[in-house]
């Protein structure tokens, strides 16, 4: 790449040394035009995190209506405290999903992920599997007994017993912060949103999570 | 046959058990702190039942006041059932005796563990508690997150010098185990702050060994992810080691009374495995794994 570049420049004094010709003026259009893929790549990182910080405060509000949504279902049913009672979680964790599917009942994927966001989240997730924190964080997901060939879908219950895969936290750092009633987690290749007190999958983005992890 | 070989081993073991259960060398001092370390235990099976029979044998001789739970509470479920098989009846002895279970969450459980009473975490998944002298943060290594992380600084900041700091939670940072070894990355995260703040000890879980580490930046690191499940001759026994186990279920008691942590860890027939007194250390330079 560098020595391209001081071959350009050095055909660019030739061809201003020989008084622009219309042979020398095309040489540097071409030039121009072929610049600006080299421009696009070197500026690529800034547009996309302009990108990312659109497409996660989209997301944001996105999710803070979910919230609302969550605190109204919830608010339906018996409050829940710390209880020695399961069966009580376990009822409260149905009835609360159940109310959710309810009021969601057309939800789809890219409702909270839109398209902005998804490719906002898709890139901090390239950049952390292409950055300095490649390596750990493959290992990391590798060592939280990672759930292989499954898909989960919108409104639907998180599979009772099957773990969860580690988030590495260094990629959860670049995500932004969720309210307690969410959740991000790592199903297979997928990236998922989860309503951690209902158990209730509210949005996935399919494939995102690089498949040697 | 081999069911009468069976049987006279288990009755031999328990008989080495219950007469180690006598020969506790624990000080008992006034006041100390005592509680009892379990990981990776909630599978429901044989073995779980076992090593809980070994803690209500060793609770009579060393009345230790709580356990701390490093994760993996509950495997395969969170039906009711699950919670009775895999906690209350194994455990219920221990319950009945007004012993206190402070969890920590692993991969394999339910976050809505946090609301379950036995589990005394406030519907939190991450939090702190005080015994004597002795400062106790459970957190959760599932979920890093900056919230996490700055609940986490904070904490330990505003609780100043004066008590021992003991962090638990499942991944574990220093492992020499094979299946998953040293969590790296939340290393990265966390070991400068336990270094900044004077964290003493580290217990958690995940590999399903025991191990216990030569101390890194002055801190004391502990895996106990084999008090249920056990994976057999899984220690790779690296320089870091200094002591592993990794042939038959543990689990670990523990007092601490002034500047001094006196430890042991047992298996599921009762022989000892590890022990030692460990004063609080001067800060040493970390090494790498």
């Amino acid at each position: 790449m560098g020595s391209g570049y001081k071959n350009q420049e050095l055909r660019m004094k030739t061809t201003q040394a020989s008084g622009y010709t219309t042979r020398s003026l095309l040489f540097m259009f071409i030039l121009i035009v072929g610049w600006n893929p080299v421009r696009s790549q070197n500026t690529a990182p800034a547009k996309n995190r302009l990108d990312v910080s659109g497409g996660y405060k989209e997301f944001l509000d996105r999710v803070q209506g979910y919230v609302k949504l969550h605190k109204a279902s919830e608010g339906t049913l018996p409050a829940l405290k710390s209880t020695d009672r399961p069966e009580l979680i376990s009822a409260h964790q149905q009835a609360l999903a159940q109310k959710i599917r309810e009021a969601r009942t057309n939800a789809k994927r890219g409702d909270i992920f839109t398209e902005s966001a998804e490719k906002a989240f898709r890139n901090s997730i390239l950049d952390e599997f292409q950055g300095a924190h490649a390596q750990d964080a493959r290992t990391t997901i590798q060592q939280g007994a990672p759930v292989k060939a499954i898909h989960l879908h919108v409104n639907e219950t998180y599979p009772d017993g099957v773990p969860f895969t580690t988030l590495p936290p260094t990629l959860l750092l670049k995500f932004p912060k969720l309210p307690n009633q969410v959740a991000y987690r790592i199903v297979g290749h997928d990236l998922i949103l989860l309503d951690v007190e209902a158990n209730l999958v509210i949005d996935t983005i399919l494939e995102t999570i690089p498949s040697d992890s | 046959m081999y069911k009468h070989l069976s049987f006279a081993l288990i009755l031999v073991g328990a008989f080495l058990g219950l007469a180690h259960a006598d020969q506790f060398k624990f000080p008992l001092k006034p006041n100390s702190v005592r509680f009892a370390a379990i990981g990776d235990m909630g599978t429901g099976e044989k073995p779980q039942y076992q090593i809980a029979q070994q803690m209500i044998s060793v609770h009579q001789a060393f009345p230790f006041d709580f356990v701390i739970m490093l994760g993996d509470n509950i495997y395969g479920g969170s039906a009711p059932k699950d919670f009775e098989k895999k906690f209350e009846e194994p455990y219920k002895p221990l319950l009945d005796a007004g012993v206190k279970f402070y969890a920590s969450l692993g991969n394999h459980d339910n976050p809505n563990e946090r609301l379950y009473k036995f589990f005394n975490m406030n519907g939190s998944n991450y939090y702190t508690f005080k015994k004597g002298n002795v400062r106790f943060f459970a957190l959760d290594s599932n979920y890093m997150d900056s919230g996490q992380l700055t609940w986490l600084e904070k904490q330990l900041k505003d609780a100043g010098n004066k008590d021992w700091k003991i962090c638990f939670f499942h991944h574990t940072l220093y492992s020499t185990a094979k299946a998953h070894g040293s969590a790296v990355e939340l290393r990265s995260l966390l070991e400068p702050m336990f270094i900044r703040y004077g964290v003493d000890a580290v217990f958690a879980g995940h590999d399903h060994v025991y191990e216990r580490i030569h101390p890194q930046g002055g801190i004391y690191y502990f895996t106990e992810g084999s008090s249920g499940e056990l994976r057999t001759g899984d220690l790779k026994r690296t320089s870091i080691e200094e002591k592993g186990f990794d042939v038959d279920r543990t689990f670990m008691v523990i007092e601490i009374s002034g500047n001094e942590m006196y430890f042991e860890t047992l298996s599921r027939v009762g022989n000892l495995i590890d022990s030692g007194t460990l004063p609080r250390v001067a800060r040493l330079a970390p090494k790498s794994n």
